[in-house]
């Protein structure tokens, strides 16, 4: 572990560093406003780079599968833990004639193949987990069909941590650890998959993407907007930032709020059990490295959608970690999804303690929600040209500045 | 939906039935469409009668599984499920139904939203 820390000196930063290395200039808001700008990004960046899809822990037998529509790759996904025990992406495409062999309701859907196919309800052709065509009626009918070469489309699907991502380029430029490199060991060895326990929300917003990332990317707001929800949060400190290549972390310490006679009450049942309580000691050994009391959870942004926010019980009671993904269905409308993971309850009072976490954790979340429709038509009306920037919301910066170099075509 | 009476609580609470008739239900987006609805004197009414004997509900439901199938023991978990996110309401909000200066609740999506207790 003490290598781990040596290895990882190079993505720290202080704030001086950030300010040299990032600028202070105001950032222009044309990449949220501009139409033509999100055209780019879907081929520049949503098909080029790793996107997290799912988790290991929601497929956990083989047949299992999801499905989740994909508006800003133009694609419906089937995510499918095959026989062998991986886990592969396809197109959700049939090869006969382009139906959806899985069909799906809403944005994301789960089944299980039973005997590990699954067939296409408009004219039955019938396929493997692994992708393969295993049967097609009346197939003599065809004159000629090449089975060997109608498998499903295979989209490149790899894991980290059981976070299962999917790369749409054919031939992705880089694998997906390295990809995400030094993210990969500053966030690697915690055990996510033990906590199972997820409460999703989602909602589609009236805003461009990235919107809805930029407002869940800084510690700024938190004395303000979430006044309601976190009142009295004391001593809040945003830092030990760091920059790992398109991604970049950073660290939320505070000395906590004043607790609700309730959440106390709540919050005794978690800390009091072995499993819920806070655990500084799981961390990563570069997250917190100095182990302080008051680590509230540290804030990545993993490029381009995806936020890991890795508590280890430390911040909201029981908290295990929670993720922000930010989906464009198209310019002006994003998809949001907002997932609370706890280890499972051993009991019905640890779980009316995680229900009420989960409602103060969600109530935080409409809170956040509530700015974003309206930062969006601020920009789109043209009254500003750029955003002003101050230390703490560096990973904005960061992450506009990485979108520029891919829409410029320096990255790949 | 339950076919079960919601009232029926350990021998311990069987007095805040009236509580589990109003408040207690098996999904979150039953219970969260008896919170939108709930007034201020509704929120503080709930919370001055379940405060006092929070401790002792959750000493209960700490015998009893995450998804009790007895019908007393599940009535008590739907009954604490209810006032964890009721409670904010009273204790952070100023008894609205609502989180001041949020995003409109109901736009909101559970995946869990259906499933019950
Ligand atoms: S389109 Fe799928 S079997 Fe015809
Ligand atoms: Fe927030």
């Amino acid at each position: 572990m003490q290598e781990t820390i040596a290895t990882l000196d190079h993505i720290r930063r202080s704030v001086p560093q950030i300010r040299e290395e990032l600028g202070v200039d105001p950032i222009p808001v044309g990449a949220i406003r501009d139409p033509a700008i999100y055209e780019l990004e879907k081929e520049r960046i949503f098909r080029k780079v790793w996107l997290k899809v799912a988790t290991a822990w929601e497929l956990p037998d083989p047949g299992d599968y999801k499905v989740k529509e994909l508006p800003v790759a133009d694609t419906s996904i089937l995510i499918v833990r095959a026989k062998d025990g991986r886990i592969r992406a396809y197109h959700n495409v049939c090869t006969h004639r382009g139906n959806k062999v899985v069909p799906s309701k809403g944005f994301e859907s789960f089944g299980r193949a039973r005997a590990n196919v699954v067939t296409c309800r408009f004219h039955g052709w019938v396929f493997g987990t692994d992708g393969a065509l295993k049967s097609v009626p009346m197939e003599d009918a065809f004159g000629h069909l090449d089975k060997a070469c109608l498998g499903l489309r295979e989209i490149a699907c790899d894991e980290w941590e059981g976070f299962v991502f999917v790369n749409f380029d054919p031939e992705p430029a880089q694998s997906l650890r390295d990809y995400l490199g030094d993210f990969a060991t500053l966030f690697g060895g915690y055990p996510y998959r033990e906590s199972t326990t997820a409460f999703r929300y989602s909602t589609v917003l009236k805003c461009n993407w990235k919107v809805a990332l930029y407002a869940f990317s800084e510690g700024y707001h938190v004395p303000t907007i979430h006044a309601g929800s976190l009142p009295g949060f004391r001593g809040i400190e945003h830092s030990d930032f760091k920059l790992i290549g398109p991604h970049a972390s950073s660290t939320i310490y505070g000395a906590g709020m004043d607790t609700a006679p309730s959440t106390g009450i709540f919050a005794g049942v978690l800390h009091g059990s072995d499993s819920h309580a806070p655990r500084p000691d799981l961390l990563p050994a570069d997250i917190n490295p100095k182990r302080r009391g008051d680590f509230q959870f540290e804030l990545p942004n993993i490029f381009p959608n995806l936020l890991i926010h890795l508590a280890s019980g430390c911040g909201y009671p029981g908290l295990s970690y929670f993720t922000h993904q930010f989906w464009p269905l198209d310019h002006g409308t994003t998809l949001w999804e907002g997932i609370n993971y706890f280890r499972p309850a051993a009991n019905a009072a640890e779980y009316a303690a995680q229900v009420h976490v989960n409602a103060l954790h969600r109530n935080a979340w409409l809170e956040d929600t509530a700015t974003m429709e309206d930062t969006f038509t601020g920009i789109m009306s043209g009254a500003i040209d750029d955003m002003q920037l101050m230390d703490q919301e560096f990973l904005i910066r960061h992450a506009a500045l990485t979108l520029n170099s891919y829409l410029a075509g320096d990255k790949q | 939906m339950t076919s079960t009476d919601p009232t029926l609580l350990p021998a311990a609470f069987a007095d805040l039935a009236p509580l589990a008739a109003r408040w207690a239900r098996p999904t979150e987006n039953e219970r969260n469409a008896v919170r939108h609805a709930a007034t201020a004197g509704e929120f503080a009414a709930f919370h001055d009668a379940l405060l006092p004997r929070l401790d002792a509900l959750l000493t209960y439901l700490r015998d009893c599984p995450p998804r009790p199938e007895d019908p007393a023991q599940r009535n008590a978990l739907m009954l604490a499920c209810a006032y964890a996110e009721a409670a904010p309401h009273h204790e952070l909000y100023g008894g609205s139904s609502e989180v001041p200066f949020s995003f409109d609740a109901r736009r909101f999506v559970a995946d869990h939203g259906d499933e019950a207790l």
